[in-house]
């Protein structure tokens, strides 16, 4: 293997675990604030794709702009869906209700929406791929290896975000009261903390990076309405690698994973995720609660 | 004991309608001569038994979305004995069954350690996972399947050709799955998983090994998924990754949310015959099943949280309540 390979590879890993990092932090931070494991996910990354491309291609808006345009369109599906839905399944649960009845209704609600949300987009685009030139095109050459300057674009990019939502959790009152709630709802409320608008900033904030991965992905790969289902799994994969309710844990995850699949596909094709999920169990063997997290119940 | 004859009168009910469905279901044959009719129901009891196995393991407080993973390895391992090694299915459903199991309980014995989220997760990507292995590992056939599933051999003067036949089989193995299930729920086995339901710790300083019985459940409703997919091989005479992936997994949570959580036998039974047949009666645009499938899922939970048998009785004690205090008035 040359130098080159090697590289471009470990870009390549990188910039797939980059997408996975947003899309984990946005999963994590939903089933840490809210407790929602939320299926639905993929849908909203599938939105802010095809988000994406409505703004850039079809009504000619500038790249960046259309990007926070896209973030903030998964704000409102986020906090709509949290207000229509999970908000009210939430708020009958008592203190008593069953930790799996709480855990399956919240997850069957989102199995519900992923479905309506899968479809819906399939009938409202149709099937065929949708494609976006590169918006970057230029190639960045070093000696030997050629790297796109997109994909180191992306690469940066999501460590920006890492740092913003960073800054958010541990700098602000906002990040504060995520933290309280997601420790406990009941000690926040004493705190005067209004537990039911803190749930739905972290659904929408977790959809809203959701969506802002989809559409960095667009101009590099085509936008289709089953890319949703399909990194659902991976994001899952990131998930529990990482560490359930592990901030750390997602990054170090979506950098592994991504890597591994990078590599994997290269020399060993299509059966690599096999390989994957092999590693994943056992690590989990060794690891319960994924390599920085805790186990939760 | 005024209770107890009250229990009694009420098992007697429960027993003269259980024989009656029973003797419905038996005759139902007679009626149907419709091929396509049939067919429905050997795929809604199909769906029954997958429905039940998901809801041995909610009676346990696991939450699996990998029954069809179970449901594949059992209509996988059936093929393979019978395709390859030349066994009859008679030989093959046991033995498939007992595959499955054992599959189970490797499989169990690692993510049954971490109830919750992250036994809900991997399970579903363990169902992920065994669709591509069956999908890109040559040996399993392939994406394509594998076709040419053997049919069952002829028991005594029973020949397995017609859809009867495979009714009157499938009947029985359901019936022999609902019995065998009821008998684990009523027992101490049973009792110990609803405490474990109920609060894990609390069952915990009883002195239940809560790995141990969670593991158990896993292993049961697993093999019972293996045996359904069994019978689904040799019936269908051909299996493709497809069909095992995709929604599968969603639906089958579906029968049992929907026909009522809390009833472990009749509620996936409910559910699973309605999912079965509404769509067909509706003829529906397939492209809008999913959707309505969704907003369904919604309508449930947000406002029938019991499924369709916990509103009935929850209606059913309203009124007999309000019965009572209206008494207390007069």
């Amino acid at each position: 293997m040359t130098t080159a390979l090697f590289i471009q590879l470990v870009v390549n890993g990188l910039v797939k675990g980059s997408t996975f990092i947003l899309i984990v932090l946005g999963l994590d931070i939903i089933l840490r604030g809210t407790k929602i494991l939320n299926f639905a996910h993929g849908q909203f990354y599938m939105l802010g794709a095809y988000t994406l491309f409505m703004f850039c291609r079809l009504w000619h808006v500038n790249f960046l702009l259309s990007l926070v345009l896209s973030g903030l369109a998964l704000v409102l599906v986020g906090a709509l869906s949290y207000l229509s839905v999970f908000g009210v399944v939430q708020r009958r649960f008592t203190a008593t209700t069953p930790f799996t009845y709480r855990l399956l209704m919240s997850a069957m609600a989102s199995v519900g929406l992923m479905l309506i949300l899968q479809q819906g987009t399939l009938i409202a685009f149709g099937t065929a791929e949708r494609g976006m030139p590169s918006i970057f095109p230029q190639i960045i050459t070093f000696g030997d290896v050629r790297l796109s300057l997109e994909k180191i674009l992306i690469i940066l990019f999501s460590m920006f975000i890492c740092f913003g939502l960073y800054l958010l959790m541990y700098k602000t009152k906002l990040g504060l009261a995520m933290r309280t709630v997601s420790f406990d709802p009941e000690i926040a409320s004493l705190q005067g903390i209004n537990s039911f608008w803190i749930f739905m900033i972290c659904f929408a904030l977790g959809s809203a990076l959701a969506g802002v991965a989809g559409g960095v992905i667009a101009p590099v790969f085509a936008v289709t309405p089953t890319m949703g289902t399909h990194i659902i799994f991976t994001a899952f994969l990131v998930l529990l690698v990482g560490g359930i309710g592990s901030y750390k844990g997602a990054i170090l995850g979506g950098v592994l994973v991504g890597l591994a699949l990078s590599f994997g596909f290269h020399f060993l094709g299509g059966i690599s995720e096999l390989f994957v999920f092999v590693f994943v169990i056992i690590i989990l063997i060794f690891k319960p609660g994924g390599i920085l997290g805790e186990v939760l119940d | 004991m005024g209770k107890s004859l009250i229990n009694r009168k009420m098992s007697k009910n429960r027993l003269i309608f259980g024989g009656m469905v029973l003797a419905a279901l038996v005759l139902l044959p007679l009626a149907v001569k419709n091929a396509y009719m049939l067919h429905l129901f050997i795929m809604a009891f199909i769906g029954i038994v997958l429905g039940m196995t998901f809801s041995m393991l909610f009676s346990a407080g696991l939450i699996t979305l990998g029954a069809g993973a179970f449901y594949a390895i059992g209509a996988y391992g059936s093929t393979l004995l019978s395709t390859r090694l030349g066994l009859s299915f008679w030989a093959a459903l046991p033995l498939s069954t007992l595959i499955t199991g054992i599959v189970a309980l490797a499989i169990g014995s690692i993510i049954v350690r971490h109830p919750g989220m992250a036994f809900t997760i991997i399970s579903l990507l363990f169902a992920h996972v065994v669709i591509q292995a069956a999908g890109q590992i040559e040996f399993f056939g392939g994406w394509g399947g594998i076709i040419g599933v053997e049919r069952p051999d002829p028991l005594g003067p029973i020949q397995f050709t017609t859809k009867t036949s495979f009714y009157y089989l499938i009947l029985f193995l359901l019936l022999l799955t609902a019995l065998v299930f009821h008998a684990l729920y009523t027992s101490r086995i049973g009792r110990i998983w609803r405490a474990i339901k109920l609060s894990p710790p609390l069952a915990e300083t009883l002195g239940i090994n809560l790995y141990r019985y969670r593991l158990l459940a896993f292993v049961i409703a697993s093999s019972a998924a293996g045996m359904a997919g069994s019978f689904y091989a040799h019936y269908f005479q051909m299996i493709t990754p497809e069909a095992f992936g995709g929604w599968l997994s969603i639906y089958i949570q579906l029968y049992a949310v929907l026909g009522g959580l809390e009833f472990y036998i009749l509620g996936p039974a409910i559910g699973a015959v309605i999912m079965t047949f509404v769509p067909e009666y509706l003829r529906i645009a397939k492209e809008m099943e999913p959707i309505i499938t969704g907003v369904f899922l919604l309508v449930i939970i947000l406002f029938f949280s019991g499924g369709i048998l916990g509103t009935l009785q929850r209606f059913w004690t309203a009124k007999k309540t309000s019965v009572l205090s209206g008494k207390e008035q007069l």
